[in-house]
């Protein structure tokens, strides 16, 4: 019992504690300078007093949206604690140690102070310091300059997710509208658009709001690492299992979830579908499932074409006009097909829709065809897929799979919390679908402490913002931006606004794309065709010292905006605590200059605005918004119109209201042909499904296996987000450094490290055919064997040899997710995780 | 803007104020915690806070998440390959005995009326007897120029002299005011609970009731008020006899 303690590395037997022979040393090190000495003797001693507190909110896109105070003593910000001002007390403090030291971001020795004009080569780090005036006149001249010989649309706008800021995300949405630039993407290239859902459900993405968490019997967590990546709701899981819940987590290591579950299932990387299909094959094959449900809620009644594969249309029988183009099921009543109606769910009454079965029916031309439901399609794949069968697959033990999938069916409400590390691979689409199926099997859907959530990002827009982000009719064109990344793919879809010229310019902000995007190698042969990147940022990341122009930003301590976030419902604003740091200005302040000089009958026709109009020109829109005021938002959280608890698909589950509720901000039209059924569909008839023998939920092994061959690159490499950081913010700060030590641990088995002569803390190069970096080896039982884990986010610099762990990743991009094109609700999403390397000592 | 300074509790909202309000306080209140083994997710909040509320420069911590394990979050393994990962959030425990106080020569280590371990620091010579005397570890020594990362410092309270010996208050300054330590306040596992261990009805007295705390190293005799409660019998997924033996 080894029990010693040094204050970077802190480690300790907890029985050696409890029963004693424990010696704790401490390194205590640094001294103080004195200001004013704290006598604390007898006199009562208080709180130094502050200039000001203000409330504002936290958000690096970690997704958490927490109230946070600012304690303000000479205009600096000298504490950072948490409002804990919810309404909803069971959401109080709500914060974690990143957003608490966010006072060292402020004034990091890597702040941006002023704008900085490139004298070097790109990427030498060689910058001079230049006024306001010349740095904007440049950066106008050049973009007019690339706008007049290519056109605008060859810019690229690229911004991270607007629910961490509305105000200055949105306002590159409205220079993008206003100049004819197009907007990139960050939900789909993050790969955290869980395509899963709008295939399934036709939405962006739908989750159950955090506290729901509490309510359920049965939380399998999958692939997912909330007491890491979501430490503000961590909690919900613990006053769930207190109330007498079970906590299942689903996890190739031994997360620090995994250390609470009841049960730990240590899966092989990226076969969280196979798991999910046996689940779903013995809740079926047991009789477990809700036929019900199945049928009034989803396409399982829905008649497919043996022939063709495509759903039996009322038009296929009467030889009619397709409107309304409506779709069938087999009554067994009379023994015919009979249309079902589009604007309602369920079915309709005298109806005894079948779910098995093969029945001939007539079509109008009068010839016959053998049709069946699509259920039986899905039950005839989950037969392939037993536990038994995806043992090899999984790594799991099936008698603990059938155990699971009866306690998952049997304990309810029951809810599935899916993560990043189950949703981030090329084939992330099918491990969402097959573990909605299983929701939806048993009937969890639109239950309280039920449902299927995936929990990625701040992507959501939960008010109508359009006329913030439109200029007047002008609509900026979004172009996914692993289109900008790695070009046009020969499946793009149509309506992709791809620049006739490709791309001259990029104009980033808010982002560390050159470090952040997947596959950094290949975006850097895209940026040496750039004549123009501009790189807005409070940091000097690799990504800004890159830029030929960096412009100094203010943090959200600085500025005015409006957020909100997926995991609870609370409008928020982000209210200025100080003035900029430095000569730094907003989002917003910049693009009014440039537009200003770019097109100044523009200027004076949309950007005579501050912050405040522009929120309160979204929150006069109303919809979830409606009745919040500016006022009441200087106050506090306010929740939206939204249920309590806040649950996806209500107005479907309770009033049969067809499928899909409406995401923000796209047309319901536009998101409603994700799903032609208006219903849950777990069977796709569209060409490209068909085609790639993907029209039910199944598993597909991961796709990496071409470009990176096992026998070369036998170890998956996995990148999870990192609790130190949100994804490379906060990887600058002395806090954290403190703590974490600064070097990038590369967790590997000691199977997989003997094999290699790699011991613990030895450097070690992990590569494959488009990268390598050089970290240092962690060596621990924790890890599955097979696979090495690297946390995504580390800046460049704390690696030996690298530009970091994207070097490695994959832009590879899925021809479903290009089926239809909706940006951030049906694009591309990116596969992370699909990265096999090779690992050798240095 | 005013060029008036305010308390920073004074200055409050009435929700956040109430939030961090001490829940009863008895005539004569005796400050204790519990830290809850099974709530603490190791994210060093409660740290975090703590450097910042009180000052604390680089490279010291008064209050600090040891991993049970051979590494930072790294789970120890037992010979049958399973994993076990916990964490023990460790600051001044507040012993009813202290050895700090009993070897410190200038009386600076005092016992205040509501029982808090206090370092007067005008008196404190830096001989450090007191950091060889305690048992865990949880005091630290200026040996020098402090460092901050943010230049003007951070913290509600003033910095201490070189040459002096520092730990947890249990943020004393702020118990005047009727408010919880910060460390209770910014635990967003909700793992800590601060109270009167004087007053019966206080939710620490009662959950160190029903979840029957644990003091550390109890056989020191120090008699810490810093209580931690152990963490939960797991309800692993059974697997069916017959299915085991298939």
């Amino acid at each position: 019992m080894v029990a010693v303690a040094p204050a970077t590395a802190p480690v300790i037997s907890r029985r050696a504690l409890l029963t004693g022979g424990a010696a704790i040393g401490v390194a205590g090190a640094a001294g103080v300078a004195v200001v004013a000495t704290q006598d604390i003797g007898a006199e009562t001693v208080l709180s130094l007093p502050v200039d000001r507190v203000v409330r504002t909110t936290c958000s690096p896109n970690c997704t958490g949206g927490c109230g946070q105070l600012a304690f303000v003593r000479d205009g600096k910000v000298v504490k950072i604690q948490q409002a804990a001002d919810y309404p909803d007390l069971e959401y109080n403090p709500r914060g974690c140690m990143k957003g608490l030291s966010y006072h060292l971001q402020i004034y990091n020795q890597d702040r941006v102070l002023t704008p900085l004009i490139r004298e070097g080569e790109r990427g030498s780090g060689e910058f001079r310091e230049a006024s306001w005036e010349e740095a904007l006149d440049l950066i106008a001249e050049k973009m007019t300059a690339i706008g007049e010989q290519h056109g605008y649309d060859s810019i690229h706008v690229f911004g991270q997710v607007p629910g961490s800021g509305y105000v200055h995300k949105g306002a590159n949405y409205r220079a993008a509208a206003t100049l004819g630039l197009t907007h990139g993407t960050s939900f789909d290239l993050n790969g955290d658009l869980p395509m899963g859902m709008p295939i399934t459900f036709g939405v962006q993405n739908a989750e159950h709001e955090a506290k729901d968490w509490a309510n359920s019997r049965f939380l399998l967590v999958v692939g997912a690492n909330p007491l890491e990546t979501r430490i503000p709701d961590a909690h919900f899981l613990f006053d769930a299992v207190e109330r007498g819940a079970r906590l299942v987590v689903v996890d190739p290591t031994f997360s620090s979830t995994a250390s609470k579950a009841d049960s730990w299932l240590q899966i092989t990387p990226g076969t969280d579908a196979a798991f999910a299909l046996s689940l779903a094959q013995v809740i079926v094959a047991d009789g477990l499932a809700d036929l019900s449900f199945m049928r009034t809620y989803t396409d399982a009644p829905l008649l497919v074409r043996v022939d063709t594969g495509k759903r039996l249309r009322e038009s296929d029988l009467t030889g009619g006009e397709p409107e309304p183009n409506r779709f069938t099921v087999y009554d067994e009543a009379t023994a015919t097909a009979v249309p079902v109606p589009l604007d309602v769910l369920g079915i309709p009454d005298g109806i005894d829709a079948a779910l098995e079965g093969t029945f001939d029916v007539e079509l109008a031309d009068g010839t016959s065809v053998a049709v069946r439901p699509g259920f039986v399609a899905v039950v005839e794949e989950l037969e392939r897929w037993t536990p038994e069968a995806t043992a090899q697959t999984t790594g799991l033990d099936p008698a603990m799979v059938r155990a699971v999938a009866r306690a998952y069916a049997s304990e309810s409400p029951a809810a599935i919390l899916m993560g990043a590390g189950s949703n981030h691979w090329y084939h992330g689409d099918l491990q969402g679908r097959a573990l909605a199926l299983c929701a939806a099997l048993t009937g969890n859907i639109g239950q309280s402490g039920g449902g299927f959530s995936v929990y990625v990002g701040q992507y959501k827009v939960r008010v109508k913002w359009g006329p913030w982000v439109n200029a007047g009719e002008d609509k900026a064109k979004t172009v996914a931006s692993i289109y900008f990344i790695g070009g046009p793919t020969p499946d793009m879809h149509p309506d992709v606004p791809y620049p006739a010229a490709g791309y001259k310019g990029l104009f980033c902000t808010f982002a560390n794309m050159f470090v952040q995007a997947p596959d950094v190698n290949r975006l850097y042969e895209t940026l040496d065709g750039l004549d123009l990147i501009v790189v807005v940022d409070h940091q000097m990341t690799d990504t800004a010292g890159y830029a030929d122009i960096v412009l100094p930003a203010t943090t959200w301590y600085e500025k005015l905006d409006l957020t909100a976030t997926p995991l609870h419902p609370f409008l928020q604003l982000q209210q200025p605590a100080i003035d900029p740091v430095g000569e730094s200005r907003s989002e917003l302040d910049i693009w009014k200059e440039l537009v200003k000089r770019i097109d100044p009958a523009k200027y004076e026709q949309f950007w005579q605005v501050d912050a405040e109009d522009a929120i309160r020109m979204m929150l006069a829109e109303g919809g979830p918004a409606e009745g919040i005021t500016y006022e009441q938002l200087q106050e506090g959280p306010v929740r939206l119109n939204v249920a309590d608890p806040d649950i996806p698909f209500l107005a479907q589950i309770r009033d049969l209201a067809p499928f899909p509720p409406v995401s923000l901000p796209a047309a319901i039209e536009k998101t409603a042909a994700f799903v032609p059924t208006g219903r849950i569909e777990f069977y796709k008839d569209e060409d490209q499904f068909l085609a790639a023998g993907e029209q039910v939920p199944t598993y597909k092994p991961p796709f990496d296996d071409a470009a990176n061959p096992p026998d070369q690159y036998p170890l998956r490499l996995l990148t999870p987000h990192s609790k130190w950081r949100i994804h490379s913010s906060y990887g600058n700060n002395p806090w954290m450094e403190e703590i974490h030590g600064g070097k990038p641990p590369v967790l590997i088995h000691p199977d997989d490290a003997d094999s290699r002569g790699i011991a613990d803390g030895d450097l070690i190069e992990v590569a494959n055919t488009r990268g390598r970096v050089v970290a240092w080896a962690h060596v621990t039982e924790s890890a599955k064997p097979g696979s090495v884990t690297l946390h995504e986010g580390w800046w460049p610099r704390t690696f030996k040899a690298g530009k970091g762990v994207n070097e490695l990743t994959s832009s590879a991009v899925n021809p479903i997710h290009e089926v239809h094109y909706v940006p951030n609700m049906w694009a591309p999403s990116t596969g992370w995780k699909d990265c096999n390397c090779q690992v050798r000592k240095v | 803007m005013s060029d008036e300074r305010i308390s920073p509790i004074e200055a409050l909202s009435a929700a956040s104020r109430e939030y961090g309000t001490i829940d009863v306080r008895s005539e004569h209140a005796r400050w204790g915690m519990a830290v809850d083994l099974e709530r603490c997710i190791g994210c060093w909040s409660c740290a975090v806070i703590c450097k910042s509320e009180n000052a604390v420069p680089l490279g010291m911590w008064w209050n600090r998440i040891l991993t049970d394990g051979p590494a930072l979050d790294t789970p120890a393994t037992d010979e049958h390959g399973r994993h076990d990962l916990h964490w023990v959030p460790l600051a001044c425990q507040h012993c009813d005995d202290a050895p700090c106080q009993k070897v410190c020569p200038t009386s600076a280590t005092w016992t205040n009326d509501e029982g808090l371990v206090l370092v007067n620091q005008d008196d404190c010579i830096g001989c450090r007897y007191c950091m060889a005397a305690c048992p865990y570890g949880v005091r630290v020594f200026n040996w020098g120029d402090a460092e901050y990362p943010v230049p003007e410092g951070t913290g509600m309270i003033a910095t201490r002299p070189v040459g002096s010996v520092e730990k947890c208050t249990m943020c004393v300054h702020r118990l005047a005011e009727d408010q919880v330590p910060s460390c209770v306040w910014s635990c967003p596992a909700q793992a800590r609970v601060f109270g009167d261990l004087n007053a019966p009805e206080s939710r620490l007295v009662q959950l160190l009731e029903s979840r029957n705390g644990e003091v550390l190293l109890e056989e020191k005799g120090t008699h810490p008020k810093v209580s931690y409660l152990q963490p939960r019998r797991r309800r692993p997924i059974q697997i069916s006899v017959e299915e085991a033996t298939s």
